[in-house]
């Protein structure tokens, strides 16, 4: 997720710091409503944000292990392999991020070559896991 | 605001030639990443009137051309569409510091929220078909007939969608800070299923949703806003953007939050005298998302990169990016 919380709290604090009534109540009533709304999504991502890489980076691993054997492509084939033996290493933000880049790389080198060789199945477990993560990451505005 | 207030002032009164004219009440008001929006009043002996100054940003979200979201106000308004009437177009920085427009406040009116699930309330059903209708007119309309067929934009029917596509793939490829695998496949999904050529070449409006037209107490619809993403193209690209799920609570089958998917359609089939054959408009439906995705991950970049603080950005780099990657991948998903 980007910006990072870091970042979100950060720039809302200079935000608020740098005075949001500068440009009159209007604008002022706007911005205010838009920071409660981004620091709260914030606050959640604080609760729920490792969780969601975690789960996502092992979906990753066990779907890269699951399609590797039917890729045609030695190199493709042994970097899905690595990747579904790899692990993070611990639950920082900023490690499962890094993992979580380099594995969705991987997921759209895979895609690419399950579609053109028209790898249905694999294609379907792609996808699974695709939607997964997307519902996963959807942002809930309510308590 | 005083200066910007004195600057402004000295400007109008050479402009439309009114030494005595007096600025008032100039405040800054929300809406519109792409432009900083003041409101003011103009005072010229007993005449006043409200008015909309538009100015560009120091770091815009999307690059886009003032002249040509100008020129588009001129034209419509000219047609009897509900816009704003145009005052003044400014491209010299020096007169306030950056390039700017002016155009009619159209007062006493509400904006529908994207988050509501029934923003319209009671007068859902008669917004709609005047929203649907509104863009129906506006997909009617040739270009040539309004001075705007120089308008970027492709102007051949067969290569009118691929042409969008390219548009923002490049965005993507620019702001992209994390990889984004269910965008590329959209990506991938729309070059290898293009949809049949253009009924015609259109101005499109580009960012045509709810939260970007103003209506009344009655529910008559006043101003149709925001016309800085204008451009040439498929009239079915402003329709697969209207009625994408986000503006909407998330219902796409009352998109917008006004009237009936297939109600909507149909009033825009009569307004515009076009199709909207159902490949078509799906085709333009999942481009309507990797659109979308292209605009808010660019929000993102020019937040996280300090670039533009507005909290807006941070909300769609957020909120609206993972809405779309979920539409997308339910969409594909299905298909796969």
């Amino acid at each position: 997720m980007n910006p990072d919380v870091g970042t979100i709290i950060g720039l809302s604090v200079q935000k608020i710091a740098s005075g949001v009534n500068e440009h009159g109540a209007a604008f002022a009533q706007g911005t205010v409503g838009l920071l409660s709304t981004v620091l709260t999504m914030a606050a959640k991502e604080y609760d729920r944000g490792a969780d969601i890489r975690f789960a996502e980076n092992a979906d990753m691993r066990a779907l890269f292990g699951a399609i590797a054997p039917a890729v045609g492509d030695a190199g493709l084939k042994a970097k899905l392999e690595a990747a579904a033996k790899s692990a993070d290493a611990n639950l920082r933000i900023s490690t499962l991020n890094e993992n979580n880049y380099a594995l969705r790389r991987l997921l759209t080198e895979a895609m690419i070559f399950v579609e053109d060789h028209r790898l249905r199945d694999a294609e379907r477990r792609i996808w699974a896991v695709l939607k997964d993560a997307a519902a996963r990451r959807l942002v809930q505005l309510g308590p | 605001m005083n200066e910007l207030s004195d600057k402004l002032q000295t400007y109008l009164r050479g402009k439309l030639g009114e030494p005595a004219l007096v600025v008032s009440g100039l405040a800054r008001i929300p809406g519109g990443a792409s432009r900083e929006t003041y409101r003011f009043r103009a005072r010229t002996g007993a005449h006043e009137r409200g008015l909309i100054l538009r100015r560009d940003p120091e770091a815009s979200l999307i690059e886009t051309e003032r002249s040509a979201e100008y020129r588009a106000y001129e034209a419509f308004h000219a047609l009897g569409l509900p816009v704003p009437a145009p005052v003044a177009l400014e491209l010299d920085p020096a007169p306030l510091e950056r390039p700017f427009f002016i155009m009619e406040e159209i007062e006493n009116c509400l904006t529908g929220s994207i988050l509501s699930p029934d923003p319209y309330g009671v007068h859902r059903e008669t917004i709609g078909q005047q929203f649907y209708g509104v863009l129906g007119k506006i997909a009617s309309v040739d270009p040539r007939d309004v001075g705007l067929s120089d308008f970027e934009g492709e102007t051949d029917i067969h290569d009118v969608a691929m042409h969008e596509v390219a548009r923002w793939e490049k965005v993507i490829d620019e702001d992209e800070v994390e990889p984004q695998p269910i965008v590329r496949a959209a990506l991938r999904w729309l070059k290898h299923n293009p949809p049949p050529p253009a009924q015609k070449i259109a101005v499109v409006h580009g960012d045509y949703r709810t939260g970007n037209f103003l209506f009344d107490e009655t529910g008559k619809i006043r101003a149709i806003l925001d016309w800085e993403m204008a451009h040439l193209g498929d009239p079915l690209e402003d329709l697969g953007w209207a009625i994408d799920p986000l503006w909407a609570g998330g219902n796409p089958d009352f998109p917008g939050g006004m009237i009936a998917r297939a109600e909507a359609i149909r009033a825009w089939e009569k307004a515009s005298g076009l199709k909207a054959e159902p490949a078509a408009l799906r085709w333009w439906e999942i481009f309507a998302s990797v659109k979308g995705a292209a605009i808010w991950i660019s929000a993102a970049r020019e937040y996280a990169q300090g670039r533009n603080i507005d909290p807006i950005n941070a909300f769609s780099g957020w909120f609206c990016l993972a809405f779309h990657n979920k539409v997308l991948a339910d969409r594909l998903g299905e298909a796969a």
